[in-house]
């Protein structure tokens, strides 16, 4: 059983088709990649299984569960966390609170017991925190714990909200761009983290990103979009060798 | 020194001078003084929904007409007991908060400012009207006063009741202030910073908004029942003390102090209040000058601090005791830059 199941998603705005029968699949503990020149469709397609979209026809199911017509708060409790492409972080909080806010969705305090400051509120608080502050080590930022995220240099920003993400304690990761802005030793080092994430957290990922240095070096298994249709699908090897994928990249004089 | 050991004396010594000041005065200032409780509940109210979500609303004073008619007519119509009619007034406001809500959930920002408008118009127009609420209090044509309520057996007069009112918005602060320093408030940030990003992190934002304007809306009802008691009154019409102007100055006012700090719903309720009574003081000046002076000061402050006046200065003094505590240790602060 995949984890997650993309099954024939189109998408349509106006005019334009955005997706049109795109299926992919992900398996646990794989990486998959998804490529493809600059309007393809892979944001499109990320909003739509974290459900800030939804496909016109096809559909998407994760562990066996039909995602479609689910709010997006309810597909991130099943275990789906997302990063942006431009980045969303909660500028005005620090790092550990935003971080913290990943814990507050399966809180079961109300805000009755908030504002009582009852025991478990304050228990709670505390493990939100401790939690938080390990998910930052894992990803080597705890410095910057109480640093506000809009000060953060963008690279920077980009981590925290991969390790926001983490916090949920995904089975599976969306990274929309985590490459973008980074110079070749921050990606490098992404990639490290993509990796012993995969290994000591148990997350699946599907990433998207133009960095091929990236993507060759940390998919499992690669789908290459273009104008909203899969064009290839295969391993690292595979699709850089493919004419189709190049001509799609590169453009027909090639 | 730091901020916190700083507000831990300046929040006592400030409550008990609030507090026995007035019992120097004559009715009609005590009267005044308990207006500007309500109003400084009022502007907490605004706090919550402004300073911790980012929603606006101009019909905060709509919300406590609720409260205050509710109050008015079970008291005064019905004999029934003020304690329950304002628990009632207050529910029915946070009620009428989760229906102006549910509109407001898909606007922001001027959408949301029109909408909060005509709901204050319409609640103007409508049920401030004199006679709207004869039927509901029992054909009472005009409110006569509302009676002050007992505790414990005794009846309370109007500094007591000024005192219970302080002890009300006392309470309803520090609910506040927790609110915005657990999960609640990291949750409302949150929404208020980026509402795709919190629902992709599993936070229902549509419920977390509804609970907010709620819980703003059942505070202004709160507030609402008190005024209804401190004035002695609930008169709708041209009269009314609930209509769209005074919500329009509540915003106002608390956009000048920084509607991100308790400390300044505090000062805006009692500055919305007093300071129209000190104008009419000023030789030359009467209240009438108060719409455009409040204006002109608003100009003034978005221009030179967008954050308000309090919130600045609450950050003039913490820079400054931050300065000061490095100069007393040098070698702390170097590290602590350095970290920086």
């Amino acid at each position: 059983m995949p984890l997650l199941d993309v099954r024939g998603v189109g998408k349509r705005f106006g005019g334009v088709q955005a997706l049109q029968d795109v299926s992919t699949v992900v398996h646990r503990g794989e990486i998959v990649g998804l490529i493809g020149p600059n309007g393809a469709g892979k944001t499109t397609l990320f909003n739509c299984i974290s459900g800030v979209e939804s496909p016109d026809s096809g559909r998407i199911a994760f562990e066996d569960r039909d995602l479609l017509g689910m709010p997006p708060h309810r597909r991130a409790r099943l275990g789906i966390a997302r990063t942006f492409q431009n980045l969303q972080l909660f500028g005005s909080m620090t790092v550990l609170e935003n971080c913290m806010v990943s814990y507050d969705a399966f809180a079961h305090r109300g805000m009755l017991a908030d504002a009582l400051k009852l025991p478990w509120a304050r228990f709670e608080e505390h493990r939100a925190r401790e939690r938080a502050l390990a998910t930052l080590h894992f990803l080597d930022i705890e410095e910057f714990a109480d640093l506000r995220a809009q000060d953060l240099p963008t690279g920077m920003q980009r981590r925290v909200e991969l390790a926001r993400a983490l916090c949920l304690r995904p089975s599976l990761l969306l990274l929309d761009e985590p490459a973008a802005g980074l110079d070749a030793d921050e990606t490098i080092e992404l990639a490290g983290f993509l990796r012993k994430a995969r290994e000591r957290l148990d997350v699946s990922m599907l990433l998207v990103d133009h960095d091929m240095s990236l993507v060759m070096r940390v998919c499992d298994h690669i789908t290459v979009l273009d104008f909203g249709r899969v064009i290839a699908a295969g391993d690292p090897p595979a699709i850089r060798s493919d004419p189709v994928v190049i001509t799609a990249y590169l453009g027909e004089a090639a | 020194m730091t901020p916190a050991t700083l507000r831990r004396i300046l929040i006592p010594v400030g409550f008990a001078i609030v507090a026995i000041l007035p019992s120097f005065y004559d009715f009609a200032l005590q009267g005044l003084a308990g207006r500007a409780v309500a109003a400084a509940l009022l502007a907490l109210s605004l706090v919550l929904l402004t300073g911790m979500v980012g929603q606006v609303s101009f019909c905060q004073y709509s919300f406590a007409a609720l409260g205050a008619f509710t109050v008015g007519s079970l008291v005064v119509g019905h004999g029934v007991n003020f304690w329950f009619a304002a628990l009632l007034g207050t529910a029915f406001a946070g009620v009428g908060g989760v229906l102006v809500g549910i509109p407001a959930l898909r606007l922001r920002g001027l959408l949301l400012a029109v909408l909060t408008v005509a709901v204050a118009l319409f609640f103007d127009v409508f049920l401030l009207a004199p006679g709207t609420w004869d039927g509901f209090s029992g054909g009472t044509l005009a409110w006569p006063l509302v009676p002050f309520p007992s505790i414990f057996g005794h009846l309370m007069d109007n500094y007591t009741f000024y005192l219970f009112s302080l002890a009300v918005f006392a309470i309803a602060a520090l609910l506040v202030w927790n609110l915005r320093n657990g999960k609640t408030g990291r949750v409302l940030r949150a929404v208020r910073d980026s509402e795709v990003a919190s629902s992709t992190l599993g936070l229902n934002v549509a419920g977390w908004k509804l609970a907010a304007f709620g819980v703003s809306a059942a505070l202004a009802g709160l507030a609402g029942a008190l005024q209804a008691v401190a004035t002695g009154s609930v008169a709708g019409g041209s009269q009314s003390a609930y209509s769209f102007q005074y919500s329009v100055a509540l915003v106002a006012t608390i956009t000048v102090f920084g509607a991100s700090s308790i400390f300044s719903a505090t000062a805006a309720g009692f500055f919305i209040v007093f300071a129209p009574q000190l104008l009419d003081m000023i030789p030359g000046l009467s209240h009438n000058w108060w719409p455009l002076i409040l204006g002109a000061i608003l100009i003034v402050q978005l221009v030179t601090s967008p954050d308000g006046v309090v919130v600045k200065t609450q950050r003039d003094i913490a820079h400054l005791m931050h300065r000061l505590a490095q100069r007393r240790r040098p070698a702390v602060a170097a590290a602590h830059s350095e970290a920086a």
